[in-house]
């Protein structure tokens, strides 16, 4: 029973933690994630996106962060807007910075991934399974993903009060324009 | 807790009789439930509190250790609920 409860809490925080608690809580993570990833060479390129890349600067990781965030909060208030009625931007710019909280996992092993060499990746792919680190890295961003994702679906339906086929629509229109709007901005902006 | 619901065939009840219990007169006919008591008597509880914190969702989600959004939904929820019963 416990077990449960722990479990809803980790998917759907928001039941009790929402508006401004949520969004302090959720930069936290965010900034955090920010540092070791700048540390350790991993970005949050995308809403829903990290990579391993040579060299990044403390600036890039922090910007790769802010623009992926904004867009996510920016595309889901819209997709709000469109489902529901009445409730608050506080409450979508909150539960949005907080579903993003598990990259801090990617950061950390992230921190102590090794970058493989591309040129030897390009003639033998199998070649990046040299790297454990590396392997951990890929098969730890599924869970984190999924986890994230029905994060930010549970801050949609709870911040809105919207439920049902509609709600799972717009999640899914919103999340797919967040990554590809958040792919341009890092693109021409950075 | 005041039924609402025939036991047997789940339709909704209504009054019959009403006794004074100081002279023992009964009145007796067919009358309405009262909206509010046709809700679940956790929604009348959260009503009853919602009234005694003046209206207040932040004291509310103070309260039951819930979330603005959360306490505003259960909210919405009744609301639906009490139009669903006006018709």
């Amino acid at each position: 029973m416990k077990s449960n409860g722990f479990f809803r809490l980790m998917v759907n925080p928001f039941t009790r933690i929402a508006g401004w608690q949520a969004f302090g809580l959720g930069l936290v993570f965010l900034v955090v994630s920010g540092i070791i990833g700048g540390f350790g060479n991993l970005v949050f390129d995308g809403v829903i996106d990290s990579h391993l890349v040579k060299q990044v600067t403390m600036m890039q990781s922090f910007s790769y962060i802010a623009i992926s965030l904004l867009t996510l909060v920016l595309v889901m208030w819209i997709a709000g807007l469109f489902i529901a009625k009445g409730f608050r931007f506080i409450d979508i710019l909150g539960t949005m910075t907080l579903s993003k909280a598990p990259f801090l996992l990617l950061a950390i092993v992230g921190y102590f991934a090794e970058m493989p060499d591309m040129n030897e990746v390009m003639k033998n792919p199998l070649a990046i399974f040299n790297s454990m680190s590396m392997v951990v890295l890929m098969i730890l961003s599924i869970p984190v993903l999924v986890w994230s994702i029905t994060l930010m679906y549970n801050a949609l339906k709870i911040s809105c009060g919207a439920s049902g086929g509609k709600l799972t629509t717009a999640f899914i229109i919103a999340i797919l324009t967040s990554e590809a709007i958040s792919k341009l901005l890092i693109y021409f902006l950075l | 807790m005041l039924p609402t619901n025939c036991p047997s065939c789940q339709a909704q009840l209504k009054v019959k009789c009403l006794r004074c219990e100081n002279c023992q007169t009964e009145v007796s006919g067919s009358y309405d439930l009262p909206l509010l008591a046709l809700l679940p008597e956790s929604d009348q509880q959260f009503i009853l509190r919602f009234v005694i914190n003046s209206g207040s969702l932040k004291e509310m989600a103070s309260e039951l250790k819930l979330s603005y959004p959360t306490v505003r939904n259960m909210l919405n929820d009744i609301i639906n609920k009490i139009k669903t019963d006006e018709k």
